[in-house]
This record gives C-alpha cells, sequence and structure tokens, in this order.
C-alpha cells in the first residue's frame, strides 16, 4: 500500500488550525508571550513541512524521542509523526478518520492508539509522504514495530535506531554508533551532508534548553504553582518538535521569566489553589480543554509530571557532538520509563511527590499502553506509603471511544472530594 | 413511633440509585426512619418522593426544617439540596458509622460495582469501580432470572447446592447471557443450580479483581441491593476466605452515608 494522494494531506488544514490557535491567545485579556511565541513556533513547523516539496526539501518522518536535533544538523525537514497525527486529530477532530484507518490495516482497538491512528494518518494520507521513516524502540516496543509498517505504507526506506535500555558508557558509545550509522544513511538518503558545526551549536542549544526545563521545573515547586493546569504539554511539544533550537530557548527563557515573576508576585495560576496534583503518564489529548477548565473550577493544579518534566543529571558537550545527543537521549524524563523499571522511577516519584508538596496523584491509564499500565500498583504503594491517594483513570490517550468526558469529571469530581475530605481531619 | 422535636433541623440523606432512591433521616446522629421507593424519571421527584416516605415514617413533613445532601445519578440536579456528595464518600461515611472495623466495601448496586477503601477515621482512602459493563451488578442478576424463570430469592437458595460451577467465562453481560442459554439448551442441559453457581462466581470474579486492584482489607462489608443475595455473598466468602459484614438494610448505606455529612454540614454551618 502507498499513497496515492499527496493533496489528501492535512498540513495546511493543520497550520490554519496552529493559525487560529495563535490569534486567540494573542487575543486573551492578558495574553500569555510564552503562549503566543508556543503557537508561532508550530505555525512555524508546519510553514517549513508544507512548503519542504516546494523549497526541494528532504523530509524525515520520525517517531517520538527520536534524536531530531541531527535532522536541524543536516537541513533536514523533521515531521514528528506522533505529535503531528495527534495534532491533526486534536485540532482537525479526526479521531475517528484515524483509527477506523488504523482499523483497516488490521489493528484491533486494544493495540495502542497513537500507533493505530499513527498508521492511519499515513495510510488515508493525512500526513503528506516523506523521504525516509526513521524510528526507534524509544520508549516502548510498540514503536519498535510501528517503524516497518510505515515503510510499507509509504514505500519510503527506513532506518532503525537501537538505542540501548542501560545508561552506561559501553552503551553511550554502542548508541554513537548507531548515529554514526544514521547519518550515513541519511547523508545517502538525501545527498546532504551532515552539518558538524551546526550540531555542535544545536547541542550547545539543546544544554542551555534543558538548564531552562530544570528551571522552570524548580519554579513550580512554589505554593500556589504558577504555570497553568495543564502546561507541561506545551514543554513537551517544544522538545519533541524543536530539540536545539533557538525559538524554542527563546520560549523557554520567556516562560521561565513569565513564572519567576508570578513566584515573586505569589501569583497561581488558578484563582484558589486547592490540590497539587502529581501528573503520572499522560491525559487524554481529547479531553485537554476539559481538564483545563476543571482544573480551574476546583483549584486543581497539575504541579508535577516526574516522567515528562524531571530532567536527568548532566550536561552536553558541543565538542562531541554525537555522544552529546546520544547522552541527552538517557537525560529526557521518559527515559525512567524506558526498559525495565528500576528503582530510579520510583525515588523520583517518591522525590517528586516532597518537592512539589502534592496532596494526589492521577495516573491515565492508558488502556492500549501494556508499558505503563503494568506499573500501577507500584505507583500506588510507594505513594501510598507517603499517604498520598491516587486515583486511576482507565482511558486512552487519543481515543475519545474508551471514556467521555462525563465518566472522567465523575472520577476526579469523586477525587477532588476524597482530597478535600482529608484537608478536613 | 419515636417522640421527635418537629423544630429541630434534621439531617436527611438521599441516594438517586438508577432502579431505586433511598432516603434516610437522622436526628442527633442516629437514624429516625429510612425508605426506599423505585426510582422515577425525573431525579428530583424520587428524591423527593423517598424523603417524603422516610420523613412521615418519622414523624416529619417534607416542608420541615431540614439539611439535605443528596448523591448517586441525577443527584445534582435536586433543587432541595444544600449539597450533592460523591456516592463513594457517603458509602465510606455510612459503612463507618455501621461497621467502625470495616475498611473495605464492596458496593453492588443496581448499575454500579463499586469497591471503597476506608481509613481508620473513616473517610475514603481509594476506589475502583466497574463501569465499561453491567456484568456483576443488579440489572444482571434480574435479566438472569428472567432467563432462568426464577425469582432471586430462588436463585440465590439453588445457588448453594450448585456443584461443580458452570463455567461462566464471559466478561461482557450480553455475551454471559448467551453463554447461560447455551447451557440452558444443551444435551444434557446444565443443572440450574450450577448455572447460577456459576454466573454468581463470574460476578464475584469480577468484584475479587477490583478489591484487588486497590488491595483487600479487612473487616470487608457488603452493600447495596445485591447484598441482599445471600448466595452471592456466600460465594463471595468463599473467595475471599473470611465472614463478609453486611448491614440490615445495604441499599440504604450510602443515603446513611449522605444523611451523616448532611449532619456534618449542618455543624459547619453549611446553607
Amino acid at each position: 500500500m502507498t499513497i496515492s494522494d499527496q493533496k489528501m494531506n492535512k498540513i495546511d488544514a493543520l497550520l490554519r488550525a496552529c493559525r487560529l490557535m495563535l490569534r486567540m491567545s494573542k487575543a486573551r485579556p492578558e495574553p500569555r508571550k510564552s503562549e503566543v511565541m508556543y503557537y508561532h513556533m508550530l505555525a512555524g513547523y508546519y510553514t517549513r513541512l508544507l512548503n519542504a516539496r516546494e523549497e526541494g526539501k528532504f523530509v524525515a518522518a520520525h517517531t517520538v524521542f527520536f534524536p531530531s536535533e541531527i535532522l536541524y544538523a543536516m537541513d533536514i525537514v523533521p515531521m514528528h509523526t506522533e505529535t503531528t497525527s495527534w495534532m491533526t486529530a486534536l485540532f482537525l477532530g479526526q479521531y475517528a478518520d484515524l483509527l477506523s484507518a488504523g482499523a483497516e490495516l488490521g489493528m484491533k482497538s486494544e493495540i495502542c492508539s497513537p500507533h493505530r491512528g499513527l498508521a492511519g494518518a499515513f495510510a488515508i494520507g493525512a500526513l503528506p509522504r516523506p523521504d525516509v521513516i526513521l524510528w526507534s524502540n524509544m520508549v516502548c516496543d510498540n514503536t519498535a514495530k510501528s517503524g516497518e509498517l510505515l515503510m510499507k505504507i509509504t514505500g519510503c526506506p527506513g532506518f532503525f535506531l537501537d538505542h540501548p535500555f542501560q545508561y552506561t558508557e559501553d552503551e553511550v558509545n554502542y548508541l554513537v554508533g548507531e548515529l554514526e550509522d544514521m547519518v550515513r544513511f541519511l547523508e545517502e538518503q538525501s545527498g546532504q551532508k551532515m552539518n558538524w558545526d551546526r550540531l555542535a551549536r544545536i547541542v550547545a542549544e539543546m544544554d542551555r534548553q534543558i538548564e531552562l526545563l530544570r528551571q522552570i521545573n524548580k519554579l513550580r515547586q512554589a505554593v500556589p504553582s504558577p504555570f497553568h493546569p495543564q502546561g507541561f504539554l506545551e514543554l513537551l511539544t517544544v522538545d519533541y518538535l524543536f530539540a536545539g533550537q533557538p525559538e524554542a530557548t527563546e520560549y523557554l527563557e520567556t516562560l521561565r521569566q513569565e513564572l519567576a515573576e508570578a513566584v515573586r508576585a505569589g501569583k497561581g495560576a488558578v484563582a484558589q489553589e486547592r490540590f497539587r496534583l502529581m501528573t503520572l503518564f499522560l491525559p487524554p489529548m481529547y479531553l485537554i480543554g476539559f481538564l483545563e477548565r476543571i482544573s480551574q473550577e476546583y483549584g486543581a493544579v497539575s504541579v508535577t509530571e516526574p516522567f515528562f518534566c524531571s530532567w536527568g543529571e548532566g550536561r552536553l558537550d558541543p565538542s562531541k557532538p554525537l555522544e552529546s545527543v546520544a547522552r541527552k537521549s538517557y537525560m529526557l524524563p521518559e527515559m525512567r520509563m524506558y526498559g525495565p523499571l528500576d528503582d530510579r522511577a520510583l525515588s523520583e516519584v517518591v522525590d517528586c511527590a516532597k518537592q512539589f508538596k502534592i496532596d494526589g496523584a492521577i495516573y491515565y491509564a492508558d488502556v492500549g499502553c501494556r508499558h505503563t499500565c503494568a506499573t500501577i500498583r507500584l505507583f500506588k504503594d510507594v505513594l501510598g506509603r507517603l499517604d498520598i491517594p491516587v486515583l486511576t483513570l482507565d482511558c486512552d490517550v487519543v481515543d475519545p471511544t474508551v471514556t467521555s468526558e462525563e465518566e472522567i469529571r465523575d472520577k476526579l469530581e469523586r477525587f477532588f472530594e476524597l482530597l478535600e475530605d482529608r484537608k478536613l481531619r | 413511633m419515636i417522640a421527635v422535636d418537629q423544630n429541630k433541623v434534621k439531617a436527611l440523606g438521599i441516594d438517586i440509585g438508577s432502579l431505586t432512591t433511598k432516603a434516610v433521616v437522622l436526628d442527633d446522629g442516629k437514624v429516625l426512619a429510612s425508605a426506599v421507593i423505585l426510582s422515577a424519571d425525573m431525579a428530583e421527584l424520587s428524591a423527593r418522593s423517598a424523603a417524603e416516605k422516610a420523613l412521615s415514617q418519622a414523624g416529619l413533613n417534607f416542608d420541615g426544617n431540614l439539611h439535605v445532601v443528596t448523591t448517586g445519578a441525577g443527584g445534582k440536579s435536586v433543587p432541595f439540596s444544600q449539597q450533592h456528595k460523591a456516592i463513594t464518600t457517603c458509602l465510606a461515611r455510612g459503612i463507618y458509622y455501621l461497621f467502625p472495623t470495616v475498611r473495605m466495601a464492596i458496593d453492588m448496586g443496581a448499575e454500579s460495582m463499586t469497591v471503597i477503601k476506608i481509613n481508620e477515621r473513616g473517610r475514603l482512602s481509594d476506589w475502583g469501580n466497574q463501569d465499561k459493563c453491567a456484568a456483576g451488578t443488579g440489572v444482571f442478576l434480574q435479566q438472569i432470572a428472567k432467563i432462568m424463570q426464577m425469582p432471586l430469592e430462588q436463585m440465590a437458595k439453588l445457588s448453594l447446592t450448585g456443584r461443580p460451577r458452570a463455567d461462566i467465562s464471559n466478561t461482557c453481560a450480553v455475551f454471559a447471557e448467551s453463554e447461560v442459554i447455551s447451557h440452558i439448551h444443551r444435551l444434557p442441559p446444565t443443572p440450574k443450580e450450577e448455572i447460577i453457581a456459576g454466573i454468581y462466581l463470574s460476578m464475584v470474579h469480577r468484584v475479587m479483581a477490583l478489591c484487588k486492584r486497590i488491595g483487600i482489607e479487612k473487616d470487608i462489608a457488603a452493600t447495596g441491593g445485591v447484598a441482599l443475595n445471600s448466595g452471592l455473598v456466600g460465594v463471595l466468602e468463599e473467595e475471599l476466605g473470611f465472614k463478609v459484614l453486611v448491614p440490615d438494610a445495604p441499599q440504604t448505606v450510602a443515603a446513611l452515608g449522605a444523611a451523616i455529612l448532611a449532619k456534618e454540614g449542618m455543624d459547619k454551618g453549611v446553607k
């Protein structure tokens, strides 16, 4: 199966949606400068993708956590497959089309919906045909398997980046070897040479960004928390799409400044902060607007997301760019959930619970994600030892047919009532 | 009838369920009266009828001094209630009032199955509920009773002798019904008592999965209308390996909890 009609792709519509969001963010009574920058960046990302063909650019579709720094350094236009298909679903309301196309590829509803939707998006041509498909085993085995299917659907050549689970020097060296192979593959396919100086600059920028992300995370420890309830999703997207890009540094600096000012002024993200929450894994994307509203309504703020915002220790060295790209992959917050779950993940959750003074945690148990659901008991137990209640919300990150807004509201209200009741003792 | 001071504010808890609506009246923390009625289409009407029935049993008028807390489906749309509380919070308060040693309650209602954990202070600490399928609920049992052509009470008695238990493996209410029908029509047919015992066991497996998800902790109580089914509770005890506490009126526990919360609200001056 190959994509037959390039005109079917939704990037144009996605770009219009991003521009609309940009206009809406500017039109707020008190526009948040970083939010305006965020949508401006998104619009820029999809403009580059939309114009890539016309400008004769080489396009690489890559799965989540793939080191896009390499692509930027080679002047290759990246297309983050999960984010782009999620946004197509989210902004354009096309969940059903993508998931139903995934079903036509033989994928049952029990399979991870982002991968079903992603394959479906390529199959119906919602995403444009790239020049290459790049994928890895980060952060789950589903991703490792999905690349070959995407190659078949698109008819594109592809490269699988084998990322070792453990962080040892031997495995960093192995990963550097993998990255070298990938650079050679991309050079052969694109006819473009790696610009090592540019990669060094990107690594330096990335190092700065990681430091800013750590500072932003630290600012969120303040009571009341200064960042809006679902704000971490913005941070994720920035790293997914703009790793090492100067505009991302500018965005993060602006956001850090805004948060620092809010902390100084004692101004919280919600009118009256009542519940400080830890978010474990991803909430349903189609309910982000609702979650933002209910957070405001109940004064419930996600103040910490250990697997999305707690960056690992270490610095990047621009004089060793490929090694730095390899090391960065181990510093990613999501890496704690990669491969066998070790004590680091559990101790990170405990540390965050204490540092961020949380009242409760919400575990978004994505029904299609065996990777995360297998750990529910472990996290409930460690938080239980701190007397912190955990709400397990069975849901799906993309597929709205699994859980309705009403069901989520009912469970959240029960949970907020439980938290309120505990405060009365 | 107990002599009641008409002028004193009474705490009234109302649990509006999909099948029945329950009301409990409290005075000075003591249960004055309770009522169970079939739910009407409108939550407000159900709540009012149940409240009037319970109040009249206590020699009180609906127009008297009341502090009302509602819970359950549609509880938010009752204009005469001062507060609406989640069913889980109400169950915790209600069961702790009846059995202070209880740390886990299994509530099996007409269309829901909820398991709650309660701390030593009687506060809700965790819960899990089955919200994807009717298998394991009262409505499912009624449907099975229809297929088996016998009342629920007879089913409960028959189940006690049902050995071996028929294998009912399906996790979906509709498909489980199909399995039951297959058992009835196979040659030779599976004895009815074995089918019923199998149905109970399949329901208990669902309950146990929920209990295990939040961690089993003694003492355990069973609440909700389904807890009146001694056959099912027997299978539950067998699976748990210990006795389960069942209140005299298990279906009114959430309403009782709502009444207790109404009393707490009155004490705190909630208007």
